[in-house]
């Protein structure tokens, strides 16, 4: 594959965590190649830098060295202001804990993002973030704060939040993590969805299931990516 | 279509209301003080000022045997004379209906009220001006001593006449006249149609003079003084008793307001400072809870500066709710505090408006301070990395706990960015420790100062005490014989021994050639049981002294010539002669005197008559020595002496007492504020804690707290708090009222004697413990109310 066609690249990138009392490494060299389209599952034992990883993607966290080129953009490079607006753009975010702001409704919080992107119009924004609840059922609970919401409708929520301004990618760090299977398999269902959409998801999961059927899985061990199994190439779907 | 960020800034001010109410009040108060301390002050001073210079001062007053308007005349015509204007004043004793016994009254007599040039009389809308034969209108000033009314009769005793009654018209301001609550005798104006129904004559006896203006000093105004004394007055036979020249352009009680309104200015500040103090530990601790918000919304695709938007308009917010609140508080407090305030000082205030740029300030206080203090904190939160805001507020702050002090010892080397937010964190909480103990230190210190002012007051009246033997004295118009007198006195019921001194105003000749006019000299028996002098260095004075002065410290002070030793000459009723001065007593508070032996006096002077008589009494009760003293000067009326005045050393300490009260009411409502701003930031603070251990509120309910047990955890540390302020403050208050007692003095021209109150401090220790018990009630109640299950969610 050529370097053009892959959306997301990273380039021997390695973390570095200086804050305990001795620095610790994280990610040793990571090299990877993801494409339009793609869903990647990220497994691996606790500590052994899943999270570290994902962040370096959606530019979270920084890197110490190496580079990561997602959708044409340095993101290494950029300075943490470019990187939010970035960011919310071009990788929607779904974090374990659903992450909503308390104080604002469900359709408020999917309403956010666009807000600060300034995408679309006020009018269309509504309707977009309407569209988007009914996407992930949630239509109905749209003027509820987060708090009355179950866990399982919160990460829908988030996951709607993340879609707001129509991102090419989705990262998610164990986005079923809090959640009971049933309720995992639907928001499993709904990432299966969006890829049929083009969209490209990249999660990181606990689940050994879930990592069965995701199309390509990569084993992170020690700070490396020390397994990659593709279960259905793509091709010709 | 409101957008979605402002309807966050909205939500976040509505669904924490108390937070919101916290902080609002925090920037409200200092937005109040100031209005009410500064505002009152500016106010004050300008009235005052203008009051005072549209009163045209005197620069000298002379006191003299009677004239009339062709030396008036003459005097316009003196070099250096702008205005001039010859009145009568005279003490007369009466009665109405509000006192039983008799009272001084100053009766101050003009002969054209229409016109009046000099220390202008300004009447009240009330009643009317001016008074024809046979009414008074009062000085305003009376109002302060009992309940005067238009309408009033006054009974005025006459020496050889039936008393005569006066009717009370109307009330006119005057703002150089001394008040009738410092002075005990109220001050009355009449025309001279009224003088010879009071048995006086209608001629002047002061004269008032305002000189030019242009480079006048103290000493020109005296040298001028004196010469309308020789050249006008003496030349026509005319004696000046004595002549009283103030400092030009400074009002008698120019040091008081100046005291008064620099203890204003200071506690202005400290409270402007404190509510700093309170807002900076309340954004700051808003930041850190909201550290996660920020990360989150930086990670949906939030700019900082949009985040920093949101966080300063939210400040913003509650800058304007304040000054909404605090504005208005402060012109309707601040128009109570003029008015009291005015009322004490005897200030007529015609506008209560304080000067724009106080109403300025009092917004940028309630709108700038607020952001200020915002910006490092909102700046800092809104600048931090999405994973390191994610991951600080995700992870209980417990848990930090013990590496927290490593960290912050690695981050000297470098400080790395998860090094510097730990940093920050603790920073946070121990920063608000120390701004919340600040802030209840200060208002404890400045409490506690205020009761070792009352106490080293207390202190300096006991000393007067001491001095005091007698308990009641009677001043004559006129030097009686001292035989018969006493006789009389003796005579009447209740009273237990009698003396009887010589008073006579004292004139010192200075080394430089110029005089001091304002002395008095006491001729006391040498062997004296009426007094007991405290004697600072040499000696008191023994029988057998011919030529030998005491003097007290104020006089002392005044004129340092007058140390033990020193020889002086001192001119005493127009005799002059040399004396010795062989000690130093502390001084009475009643300015600078000196004390020779009666008869040495009584010599000197070629007459033996005395002007004063002190009384001891066979009871300690005030009420009956009241009704003793009426007895003796009804007694001596009936004799035949002409009572100057009266009165008993209880009302005399009692007088004393409520002049210096006056700085301690300033005091305490100023404490009080102070206080009530440490209050608020204790609470707010105990708040913060609260909303901040919700985690570990909810732990601890879940493994068995009781909502009790949750309750006391809170009130103690609230308790903790208050009391260690009580502890810092008691060791701050220690020189602070020292130096408050001494500066207080200074401005004021009192010697005071500084004590430490330690009942104060006793005191203060447990009000302060009950205050943050009830600043703590709100938050512990709050903490008691976490639900396990809250708890959880706030995550
Ligand atoms: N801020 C940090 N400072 C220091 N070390 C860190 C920091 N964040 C992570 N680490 C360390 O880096 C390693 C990888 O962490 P990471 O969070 O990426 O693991 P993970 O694979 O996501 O684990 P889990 O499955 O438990 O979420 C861990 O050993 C962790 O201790
Ligand atoms: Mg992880």
């Amino acid at each position: 594959m050529s370097e053009t066609s892959s959306l997301l690249s990273l380039r021997g990138v390695v973390k570095v965590y200086d804050t305990g009392e001795v620095p610790f490494t994280a990610l040793r060299g990571i090299d990877l190649e993801v494409h339009t389209g793609e869903f990647v599952g990220i497994i691996g034992k606790s500590g052994s830098g899943k999270t570290t990883l994902i962040n370096m993607i959606t530019g979270i966290d920084h890197p110490t060295s190496g580079e990561i080129v997602v959708a044409g953009t340095r993101v290494h490079a950029l300075s943490e202001n470019e990187l939010a607006r970035w960011r919310g753009r071009t990788i929607g975010v779904v974090f374990q804990f659903f992450q909503l702001l308390p104080t604002l409704t469900v359709l408020e919080n999917v309403l956010l993002p666009m807000d600060f992107c300034h995408m679309w119009t006020p009018r269309e924004r509504t309707a977009r973030a309407m569209y988007l609840l009914e996407q992930v059922e949630l239509a109905d609970q749209a003027d509820k704060l987060p708090a009355a919401l179950s866990g399982g409708q919160q990460q829908r929520a988030a996951i709607a939040r993340a879609l707001a301004n129509d991102p090419p990618i989705l990262a998610a760090d164990e986005p079923t993590g809090n959640l009971d299977s049933k309720t995992a398999e639907a928001v499993f269902g709904l990432f299966e969805g969006l890829v049929q959409q083009h969209k490209t998801i990249i999660m990181v999961t606990h689940d050994n299931d879930l990592a069965q059927r995701v199309r390509r899985a990569l084993h992170v061990s020690d700070g490396q990516i020390a397994e990659e199994r593709v279960l259905r190439p793509r091709h010709g779907a | 279509m409101r957008s979605v960020r402002v309807t966050k800034v909205l939500r976040d001010l509505s669904s924490h209301w108390f937070r919101t109410l916290l902080v609002v009040l925090s920037i409200a108060i200092g937005v109040f003080a100031v209005g009410v301390i500064l505002g009152g002050r500016q106010v004050l001073v300008r009235e005052f000022d203008r009051e005072y210079a549209a009163s045209q001062p005197p620069n000298a007053v002379l006191y003299t045997a009677p004239f009339d308007e062709r030396i008036v005349r003459d005097v316009l015509e003196y070099p250096g004379v702008e205005a001039a204007l010859g009145r009568r004043s005279a003490e007369v004793r009466y009665s109405w209906r509000g006192s039983p016994g008799l009272r001084t009254l100053r009766v101050v007599a003009y002969e054209d009220l229409e016109s009046i040039s000099v220390q202008k009389v300004v009447p009240e809308q009330a009643g009317h001006w001016p008074p024809g034969r046979g009414e008074i209108v009062l000085e305003s000033s009376a109002k302060q001593t009992g309940d005067y009314r238009v309408g009033d009769v006054f009974t005025i005793a006459r020496e050889h006449d039936d008393p005569v009654g006066v009717k009370v018209v109307g009330f006119a301001h005057d703002v150089n006249a001394f008040p009738a609550q410092f002075s005990g005798a109220e001050t009355g104006f009449v025309s001279f149609a009224t003088l010879p129904d009071l048995g006086l004559p209608q001629t002047f006896d002061q004269l008032l003079v305002v000189f030019d203006q242009d480079g006048l000093t103290q000493r020109s105004a005296s040298r001028v003084a004196e010469g309308i004394a020789r050249d006008v007055f003496e030349a026509n036979g005319i004696a000046v008793y004595a002549t009283d020249v103030p400092k030009p352009g400074s009002h008698f009680l120019g040091d008081i307001f100046k005291a008064v309104s620099l203890l204003l200015l200071a506690l202005g500040i400290l409270a402007l400072a404190l509510s700093g103090f309170l807002v900076t530990n309340t954004v700051s601790a808003l930041m850190a809870q909201h550290i996660k918000q920020v990360g989150i919304m930086k990670a949906v695709g939030g700019h900082a500066s949009q985040v920093t938007a949101m966080y300063l308009g939210m400040v913003g917010v509650y800058g304007v709710m304040a000054v909404a609140i605090g504005l208005p508080a402060a012109t309707v407090t601040g128009k109570w505090f003029i008015g009291y305030a005015a009322d004490i000082l005897n200030i007529r205030v015609v506008s209560h408006a304080p000067p724009g740029w106080v109403t300025a300030l009092e917004i940028a206080v309630g709108l700038i301070v607020p952001l200020l203090a915002a910006v490092v904190p909102v700046h800092a939160g809104t600048r931090m990395s999405v994973a390191h805001a994610l991951s600080a507020a995700g992870v209980p702050t417990t848990e930090f706990g013990h590496g927290r002090f490593d960290r912050l010892l690695g981050g000297v080397r470098g400080l790395p960015r998860p090094v510097a937010l730990s940093l920050r964190n603790t920073f946070l909480r121990k920063g608000r420790l120390a701004l919340t103990l600040a802030t209840l230190t200060l208002a404890s210190a400045v409490v506690m100062s205020v009761f070792c002012v009352q106490s080293s007051i207390d202190r300096t009246i006991d000393d007067l005490d001491a001095w005091w033997r007698y308990d009641m004295e009677i001043r004559y118009e006129r030097p009686v014989d001292a035989q018969v007198l006493e006789r009389e006195i003796r005579a009447v019921d209740g009273v237990s021994d009698v003396e009887s001194w010589i008073t006579a105003p004292t004139s010192l000749a200075r080394a430089d050639g110029t005089r001091n006019e304002t002395l008095v000299t006491q001729g006391v028996p040498a062997d004296t049981t009426f007094v007991a002098p405290s004697v600072t260095s040499g000696r008191w004075l023994e029988p057998g002294d011919t030529d030998a002065v005491v003097v007290n410290t104020d006089a002392l002070k005044a004129e340092p010539d007058l140390g033990v030793g020193r020889r002086v000459t001192l001119a005493m009723l127009g005799r002059e002669r040399t004396w010795r001065v062989v000690g130093v007593v502390k001084g009475q508070m009643g300015g600078p005197a000196l004390f020779t032996t009666r008869d040495a006096l009584a010599t000197c002077l070629g007459d033996a008559a005395v002007s004063r008589s002190v009384v001891k009494s066979t009871t300690s009760d005030a009420q009956e020595q009241q009704q003793t003293l009426e007895r003796i000067e009804r007694r001596l009326e009936e004799a035949g002496y002409a009572v100057a005045e009266t009165h008993t050393v209880a009302d005399l300490r009692d007088q004393v007492a409520s002049q210096l009260g006056i700085l301690v009411s300033f005091l305490v409502i100023m404490a009080a504020l102070l206080a009530s701003v440490g209050v608020i930031g204790l609470t707010g603070a105990m708040s913060i804690n609260v909303i901040e251990s919700t985690r570990e509120i909810g732990v601890m309910r879940a493994i068995g707290a009781t909502h009790d047990s949750i309750y006391r955890i809170f009130t103690t540390e609230g308790l903790v708090v208050g009391l260690m302020s009580w502890a810092l403050g008691a060791v701050v208050a220690y020189p602070l009222s020292y130096y408050l007692t001494a500066g207080l003095s200074q401005t004021i021209g009192v010697p005071l004697t500084y004590r430490f109150s330690w009942s104060g401090v006793g005191l203060w220790c447990a009000a302060i413990g009950v205050i943050s018990i009830v600043a703590s009630l709100a938050p512990a109640f709050r903490a008691s109310q976490v639900s396990v299950r809250d708890a959880i969610a706030y995550e």
